[in-house]
């Protein structure tokens, strides 16, 4: 019994790969043929012995033996053979190049397709990558920037601090001005006024005497002057 | 053993074992299966992009009840066309040319549909089988006549594909013996042989013969399930 287990868990499992990936890849094109049927290992495995005519001569060979021998016989089906195999000969000469360039087309319609979204995944991420470069290439320069505001910001202040300092100059000046204004008004005043009371009282103090007097000494001085100018010689 | 034109048709037996399952499982080895790969060889594009055209072309005016139907008449038309293009080569048996075979195909998808229209619209199936605007003392007569044209529907997909493979067939046979019993006399030969190039070439209507053969069993199919 325990031979028999023992013999089962001998047995060997999972020798081979069991995974299939990566899945190998397929052969682009088919293999070689020459004359749409022979494969071209056959010439290539004849070549060293026989050269490039050996497989030509087995095939006439083979051929004539089979139609002498009658084991291939020749009779209406041939010439059935003959004719299909003129249309497909020449269906495929004629059809054959395009329609595999058809195919490939559908091949290639098909990559393109995925190809564009991929190259224009890394173009957008190309252009993230610049416009990052770019922030940060700005974010370096934001410090002058600040330091340019700061400093129109410190200009400002000062203009402004200088702007009230001369309206407050200009305010203390204007009221000084008017003080003085005040006081020369003042003395302005106080000197007319003199004046004018020394006038009246000068006035008030001419007698009619003096003023008499005065009147005959004007007469006299006319009369002195009047002899003077008669008797200035005539030139 | 004298062996006569019709002998060509006969189902080939080995041993007593019926070869034509071997020669309907033909097709089937013949046409590549469609890998897991994004990106296939050639041929299986081309198949691809056939198989995808058709069946688009095909369901086109079918709604969408009748969409169920197509893997099987694509399929159907694939069989058909390799079959009968197969049958082209020398020395090979088309199993299409079989009644049995071609009847055995036609009468149960026609029954099918029949059966189909009955079940889900029966009004408008039994509606088809008088024609719109026909006067009233024709109608009883119209309705018989009717009536023998859709029983006559399977015969006629089944004979048709039938004859016409069986037709062309011997067509070939006959000219291609008359080509060769004339070759030691030389002057009529190569008449003749352009004259067999040229019934190969109306053979390609084998493949439209299918285009047929689809299209009518669709005919029958959209006209009854839909419509």
């Amino acid at each position: 019994m325990n031979g028999i287990a023992t013999a089962r868990a001998s047995r060997s499992v999972h020798t081979s790969q069991q995974s299939l990936a990566p899945v190998p890849a397929l052969p682009e094109k088919g293999g070689k043929v020459r004359y749409g049927l022979i494969p071209e290992e056959i010439f290539q495995f004849l070549y060293p012995k026989t050269g490039v005519t050996g497989p030509y001569v087995l095939g006439t060979g083979l051929l004539t033996y089979l139609l002498s021998k009658e084991i291939y016989v020749i009779n209406h089906e041939t010439f059935a053979a003959a004719s299909i195999g003129i249309v497909i000969v020449y269906g495929i000469k004629k059809f054959g190049p395009s329609v595999a360039a058809f195919a490939d087309k559908l091949n290639d319609e098909k990559v393109s397709k995925v190809r564009e979204v991929k190259e224009l995944a890394v173009s957008n991420l190309q252009q993230a990558i610049e416009d990052e470069k770019k922030e940060q290439w700005r974010a370096e320069g934001r410090q002058n920037l600040f330091d340019a505001k700061r400093n129109n910001v410190a200009m400002l202040l000062e203009i402004n601090y200088r702007e009230r300092l001369h309206m407050v100059t200009n305010e203390v000046k204007k009221r000084l001005d008017y003080q003085i204004a005040l006081q020369n008004l003042q003395r302005r005043m106080e000197q007319e006024h003199l004046v004018s009371w020394v006038e009246k009282s000068v006035v008030k103090s001419i007698t009619p005497q003096q003023e008499k007097e005065s009147i005959a000494k004007c007469i006299t001085d006319l009369k002195m002057l009047a002899k003077i100018e008669q008797a200035r010689p005539t030139v | 053993m004298i062996l006569s034109f019709f002998d060509q048709f006969m189902s080939p037996t080995h041993l007593g074992i019926p070869l034509i399952a071997l020669a309907l499982s033909l097709p089937w080895v013949l046409i590549p299966t469609p890998t897991n790969r994004w990106l296939n060889n050639r041929l299986l594009t081309l198949q691809g992009w056939f198989i995808n055209r058709f069946t688009q072309q095909l369901m086109l005016p079918i709604n969408l009840g009748g969409h169920k139907w197509a893997v099987l008449l694509t399929a159907l038309m694939l069989l058909l066309i390799t079959l009968n293009l197969l049958g082209l080569l020398p020395y090979t048996f088309t199993p299409t040319t079989q009644l049995s075979l071609n009847m055995g195909l036609a009468v149960p998808l026609w029954l099918a549909t029949v059966i189909i229209g009955m079940r889900n619209q029966p009004t408008a199936a039994l509606g088809h089988l008088l024609p719109e605007g026909t006067p009233v003392p024709l109608i009883p007569v119209l309705i018989i006549i009717e009536t023998i044209s859709l029983f006559i529907r399977p015969l006629a997909l089944g004979v048709r594909l039938t004859a016409n493979l069986t037709a062309g067939h011997l067509l070939i046979q006959l000219i291609a013996t008359a080509a060769f019993m004339l070759l030691p006399m030389m002057h009529a030969v190569a008449i003749l042989t352009s004259t067999v190039l040229f019934l190969l070439t109306l053979l390609k209507v084998a493949v439209a013969m299918i285009q047929a053969y689809v299209f009518v069993l669709l005919l029958s199919l959209y006209l009854q399930e839909n419509v």
